[in-house]
């Protein structure tokens, strides 16, 4: 795919410094490609500095596999594209966590090939324990669609955690990372899905920002409200990965209760939206 | 092992005439038969009998009369959907199920079934890699291939019902190679190909050699099974294309169906691997057989290429 020539140093050596399995082509078998992901990352490194993040607790992610697990909010994924950078920049060896993208993704034309090329695949439980298996560092949004298409009355409030990531962590013995992520839900406030439209382009929501009626389109683009992204000490757990959906869900529910708890601790702590 | 008698359908193309003379030159002994003329033969084949027969008739049971056949190597399924859909219908399913009751009569020690892996699909919902347990969700949005989907249920289901017959399902990815004219040999073989807007999925390919050496490994062995089967290295498809020494033509994806229809003589099941992925394992084939690819997948499209501009020259 064409991408533009620009390739930021600092990004640059930290892609180079990951620890990767490509065929001899540069590429790994769901697509991503180092060469063409450092321009996009160089980009996204932009809009990182744009939300100005606060990241706390980066050093709990061990080495080797891990999930990182967090709260899902904002309407547009850039909660999933600040907390891949914070890991890429801040992270001491860097990683890039290869986040799990919604189904409706793969569809969506220039999004499926950028997507692809800069290492996010489809949140699938067999791209996972593969990824896993080869010692990845794997996102996962337990909420998915249903947490990032909150309307503003639900802010920082979780959904349901699914199960999925708890049987992967326990089939894999992966240590587990909880991320709390604050800021995201007041970048793009919403009042409501249209749902006719998600309907129509196939997308999970279709979300209708406050500011709409005053700014048209660019109600879209995110207000520059910082980042606050904390990353909790990491929990392993043990016990069959097949066992019934109740005991997988104390488990899961557990990750939950730690994220929630630290989303709270971040909400009092931070002094207003944009400071 | 000891000098068996193989029986090669599909044996007018490439592949089958491939097989054959790795076939004899370790010393075995092969009987060839097509449903269509086998209008050229490879040199060293001129000793191989070769009969015309469609598999449904009658016509393919004198052959397993008069040749004493121990091993089946069925590489003659239709993928050319030019072939009308009820005739496809009768050779795959129909002619596939008579050769196996020919087979089992004549109780034959191996039989290979070449299937192959558009059945799987390209489809957004694809998880990387895909293994030989997995749903084949090609016949969904394309019910024409519906013959390749029930020819590789059917096959399975013998691996069980004929233990002695110890049947091998292949499922092999995109084959490639000069004497190969398959739909995405010649699509490739174009001067400029087609790419989707927005869009370039991971692809994998085998080259014919690579393929025949297979097919004998499988054919002289014993295990039983499905399996998927892939050369190394997986890219998009432009990376593919660029390799062939292809141009690349941008197309939106809405328009893709009617343009790729004017453009060539495209079957529309192929078009969604244009968009999405269907990259898949064949770790159980390697570890049951103890083959590798040998072709470097840039030799494997340059020579499939090549071949064809010689070819026209000539």
């Amino acid at each position: 795919m064409w991408v533009p020539p620009y390739v930021d140093a600092e990004v640059s050596a930290a892609v180079d410094s990951l620890p990767m399995n490509l065929n001899e082509h540069g590429y790994d078998p769901w697509g991503f490609h180092p060469e063409t992901a450092k321009p996009l990352i160089s980009i996204a490194k932009h809009v990182y500095r744009y939300f100005r993040p606060r990241v706390t607790g980066i050093e709990n992610i061990p080495p080797g596999r891990v999930l990182l697990i967090g709260n899902h909010g904002g309407q547009f994924p850039f909660d999933g594209l600040v907390l891949q950078m914070a890991c890429l920049l801040e992270a001491n060896p860097p990683r890039w966590p290869r986040a799990m993208a919604e189904r409706y993704f793969p569809t969506v034309p220039f999004i499926a090939e950028m997507f692809a090329r800069s290492g996010v695949v489809l949140g699938d439980p067999l791209n996972c324990k593969n990824l896993l298996e080869d010692d990845n560092a794997i996102l996962v949004f337990p909420e998915g669609a249903r947490g990032s298409g909150k309307p503003w009355a639900q802010r920082y409030q979780l959904v349901d955690f699914g199960r999925g990531f708890m049987r992967l962590a326990l089939q894999t013995s992966t240590p587990i990372v909880p991320v709390a992520i604050v800021g995201s839900e007041e970048s793009i406030p919403s009042i409501t899905s249209a749902r006719p439209i998600a309907k129509l382009i196939g997308a999970p929501y279709f979300p209708v920002p406050f500011l709409l009626p005053i700014l048209g389109p660019f109600a879209y683009l995110p207000l520059p409200t910082r980042f606050h992204l904390r990353f909790g000490a990491p929990m392993r757990f043990e016990g069959r990965y097949d066992d019934e959906d109740a005991v997988i869900q104390e488990k899961a529910d557990r990750v939950k209760q730690e994220v929630a708890t630290m989303i709270e601790q971040l909400l009092a702590e931070r002094e207003g939206w944009f400071a | 092992m000891s000098r068996s008698t193989f029986l090669i359908t599909g044996f007018a193309g490439g592949l089958a005439q491939n097989v054959a003379e790795r076939l004899l030159a370790t010393g075995h002994d092969v009987v060839g038969v097509d449903y269509r003329p086998v209008t050229e033969l490879r040199a060293g084949l001129g000793a191989v009998p070769v009969h015309r027969a469609n598999y449904n008739k009658t016509a393919i049971e004198a052959v397993f009369k008069k040749h004493p056949i121990e091993r089946v190597l069925h590489l003659g399924r239709v993928g050319n959907l030019s072939e009308a859909v009820g005739k496809r219908f009768d050779l795959n399913v129909v002619g596939t199920q008579k050769i196996m009751d020919l087979a089992v009569q004549a109780s034959v020690r191996r039989v290979v079934v070449l299937s192959t892996f558009h059945i799987y699909g390209a489809d957004p919902a694809n998880h990387t890699p895909i293994a030989e347990d997995e749903p084949l969700r090609a016949g969904v949005e394309f019910p024409q291939l519906a013959d390749a989907i029930q020819l590789d249920a059917m096959a399975s289901t013998w691996v069980y019902r004929y233990p002695d017959a110890r049947v091998a399902v292949l499922r092999p990815t995109n084959v490639i190679g000069p004497t190969i004219s398959n739909t995405m040999s010649n699509y490739l073989r174009r001067p400029r190909v087609a790419k989707m807007v927005g869009f370039d999925p991971m692809w994998q390919f085998l080259h014919e050699d690579d393929l025949a050496r297979a097919i004998v490994a499988a054919g002289c062995h014993e295990a039983t099974g499905v399996f998927n089967l892939t050369g190394d290295g997986v890219v998009p498809w432009t990376r593919a294309a660029v390799m062939a020494g292809a141009g690349i033509v941008p197309i939106p994806s809405t328009m893709a169906h009617i343009a790729i229809r004017l453009l060539s003589a495209f079957p529309s099941y192929l078009i969604n691997f244009f968009k999405y992925p269907c990259v898949i394992t064949d770790r159980a084939f390697r570890e049951a057989f103890g083959w590798a690819p040998e072709v470097p997948l840039d030799e494997a499209l340059r020579s499939t290429v090549a071949a064809a501009r010689t070819h026209q020259r000539a």
